[in-house]
């Protein structure tokens, strides 16, 4: 019987597999629209992009847009392949579970 | 991990990931008032320009060999135009987040636009622009704009637009100059007034509901 696959668990967290998902549809997003599509608040979501950006899944611009702080969000490659992984996994794991 | 994850939960996680790459793609502008605009303009140009003269003055070669009010109406209304466009534009400041989808329409009516910005007003200028051929010119590159944002887009609303403009476009090669206004202002009404409006009853409640879901 082949070996199950364990599920990255960074990518695991609920607000950190949306913000990855999200960042996966699109070229690049602000905070606060990835904030608005979420519906987290300003620290979790914080917390959460940090652990991603750790991992190097995303990348971040900040900038000053008429004196105001703006950070700008991508998926790296890194970032697209961990998740690509991850649905795999979940498939194997969810295909693993109805034979059972 | 997975031990204490039922089949239940892990579908819960893949639903997650499709509904937000589905949610990332999802347009989130505002185009409407732009059509909207640009449906004003054009009519304002057109009532402009024929002013006390009927519907069959109101072309390019008019222009030069016409009254000066009658000359300035197109460069003016249709300048005007644009700097109203990118006053909004600027104001409403860079998309949120930023998809191949919506850069490919906008570059699709930058390239559009830039083409008649470019064309019309040297073809004004040497006076060589004959009303059934502007009409038919112009119908005919808002067909192409129309057309590959709603193939791209795949709303139907806007090919219906793309067609409008296309038989307008033909529809210029023939009949009087009269007929030609009347059947410019029908697809100008119908492609850019009640289409603007459309595409902004269509944002409106989109945005309400992000607003609900938020």
């Amino acid at each position: 019987m082949p070996e199950l696959p364990e599920l990255n668990p960074i990518i695991h967290g609920k607000l950190r597999l949306a913000v990855l998902s999200l960042l996966a549809g699109v070229e690049q997003a602000e905070f606060t629209w990835l904030r608005g599509k979420t519906g987290s608040t300003d620290g979790n979501l914080g917390a959460q992009l940090l652990k991603l950006e750790e991992a190097e899944y995303l990348a971040v611009e900040k900038k000053f847009v008429m004196r105001k702080p703006q950070s700008v969000y991508r998926i790296t490659e890194k970032g697209r392949a961990a998740l690509a992984e991850y649905v795999q996994a979940l498939k194997m794991l969810l295909g693993s579970a109805i034979n059972v | 991990m997975q031990d204490e994850m039922n089949a239940r939960e892990l579908n819960e996680r893949l639903d997650l990931i499709q509904s937000m790459i589905a949610e990332g793609r999802r347009s989130t502008e505002s185009w409407g008032w732009v059509f909207l605009l640009w449906g004003v303009a054009y009519s304002v140009a057109i009532g402009w320009a024929s002013w006390g003269g009927g519907l069959s003055v109101w072309g390019h070669s008019y222009v030069t060999l016409g009254s000066i009010r009658s000359g300035l109406a197109w460069p003016l209304t249709m300048m005007t135009a644009v700097v109203v466009t990118l006053a909004i534009g600027l104001r409403k400041g860079k998309p949120l987040a930023a998809t191949s989808l919506v850069r490919s329409i906008v570059s699709i009516w930058i390239a559009v636009g830039v083409a008649m910005l470019v064309i019309f007003p040297a073809f004004g200028f040497t006076g060589r622009l004959e009303e059934h051929t502007f009409v038919a010119l112009i119908a005919a590159m808002l067909g192409v704009a129309n057309g590959a944002s709603g193939m791209i887009l795949r709303w139907k609303a806007q090919i219906a637009c793309a067609i409008i403009w296309w038989v307008t476009s033909v529809a210029a090669c023939f009949g009087s100059l009269a007929e030609l206004t009347m059947v410019f202002l029908a697809a100008i009404f119908i492609c850019q007034i009640v289409f603007g409006v459309y595409a902004m009853i269509l944002e409106s409640r989109r945005n309400r509901r992000e607003i609900v879901h938020a």
